[in-house]
């Protein structure tokens, strides 16, 4: 493998998949979303989303609070300190591959 | 390919589809305007020294004021359309802290050796305030990347610069200065608060309305 593809290779496969690698970099900059507000911002269905969500959770990225508010079900999402220094270190590795001639 | 500094800056640039803040920042502005203007007519009497006198109180009571009916706002109208979203409270570095700490020190003390020494200088309140407010408002427009702030910072300098030309200084002007810029943040806030409700419905059982909702 050249060399320089050794950075694109050690990329945190599941962050890059592109629809979570958005939610990523959609809860790197907030302190927590809804599912809605997730949904409406990445266009994902509602399966895809849940979908996705779980996997972030499963690998401890991201954490689910789910909770009701008087009838209305209220699904928050934020990200732990695990994803977030998987997020940083996935965004410098992408960004040093990008930037190499 | 995703691009990730774009979906940032987006999710960033959300918090102002709205328009709410601006018109709560627009509310702030003309609550001072109306104070200055209630100064002015109050100049030499006792009422007038009690109204110069509870500024503080005034600023901070608008300021909460304004940042609960945003709240309320936020919970009513955004949060059930386009879902719930907290952003990081940013804590500032100390290096920063002190950097704009000496800022701001030098241009409030330049300001105040420049109207003591000369009481002409007074003329240009309105002046100094709308191009204080336009760089705050180009930095900010530039951070958030939201295209009506640039019009804003526009709107200030041309604002204050204008009042000072046409002769509105001191009070007067200062007054004229934020009820005018606040009644342009409120009308460019609201135009955008009428096209974020065209754009986003209210869902049907949609509504999540976010921790705080009662």
């Amino acid at each position: 493998m050249p060399a320089d593809m050794h950075g694109l290779a050690e990329l945190d496969r599941l962050i890059h998949e592109p629809a979570r690698l958005a939610l990523t970099a959609i809860l790197s900059v907030v302190d927590s979303a809804d599912f809605l507000y997730l949904q409406r911002e990445t266009g994902l269905t509602k399966g895809n989303l849940s979908s996705h969500l779980a996997k972030l959770e499963e690998a401890g990225y991201v954490a689910i609070e789910k909770t009701y508010r008087g009838r209305i079900p209220l699904t928050l999402v934020r990200l732990t300190d695990k994803g977030a220094a998987a997020y940083k270190a996935y965004r410098a590795r992408f960004k040093r591959f990008l930037e190499k001639p | 390919m995703v691009d990730i500094e774009k979906i940032e800056k987006r999710t960033v640039q959300s918090f102002y589809d709205d328009g709410l803040t601006e018109i709560a920042a627009g509310l702030i502005f003309l609550l001072i305007g109306g104070y200055f203007f209630l100064q002015l007519g109050t100049t030499g009497s006792t009422a007038g020294s009690i109204v110069s006198s509870v500024f503080l109180i005034v600023f901070f009571a608008a300021f909460f004021l304004v940042n609960r009916l945003l709240r309320f706002f936020k919970r009513r109208i955004t949060y059930p359309r386009t879902g719930y979203v907290a952003f990081k409270k940013k804590e500032m570095s100390p290096k920063r802290r002190v950097a704009t700490a000496v800022v701001a020190g030098i241009i409030s003390a330049a300001l105040a050796v420049l109207f003591r020494t000369s009481p002409s200088v007074q003329d240009l309140f309105p002046a100094v305030n709308g191009l204080l407010f336009a760089v705050a408002a180009l930095l900010f427009a530039h951070r958030v990347g939201v295209i009506r702030f640039y019009a804003l910072s526009a709107a200030s300098a041309i604002i204050g610069v204008g009042l000072a030309a046409a002769g509105f200084g001191d009070l007067k002007g200062l007054s004229l200065f934020y009820l005018l810029f606040g009644a342009a943040l409120f009308i460019t806030g609201l135009a955008a608060l009428i096209v974020y409700l065209r754009r986003n419905p209210r869902p049907e059982g949609g509504s999540q309305g976010g921790p705080d909702a009662r």
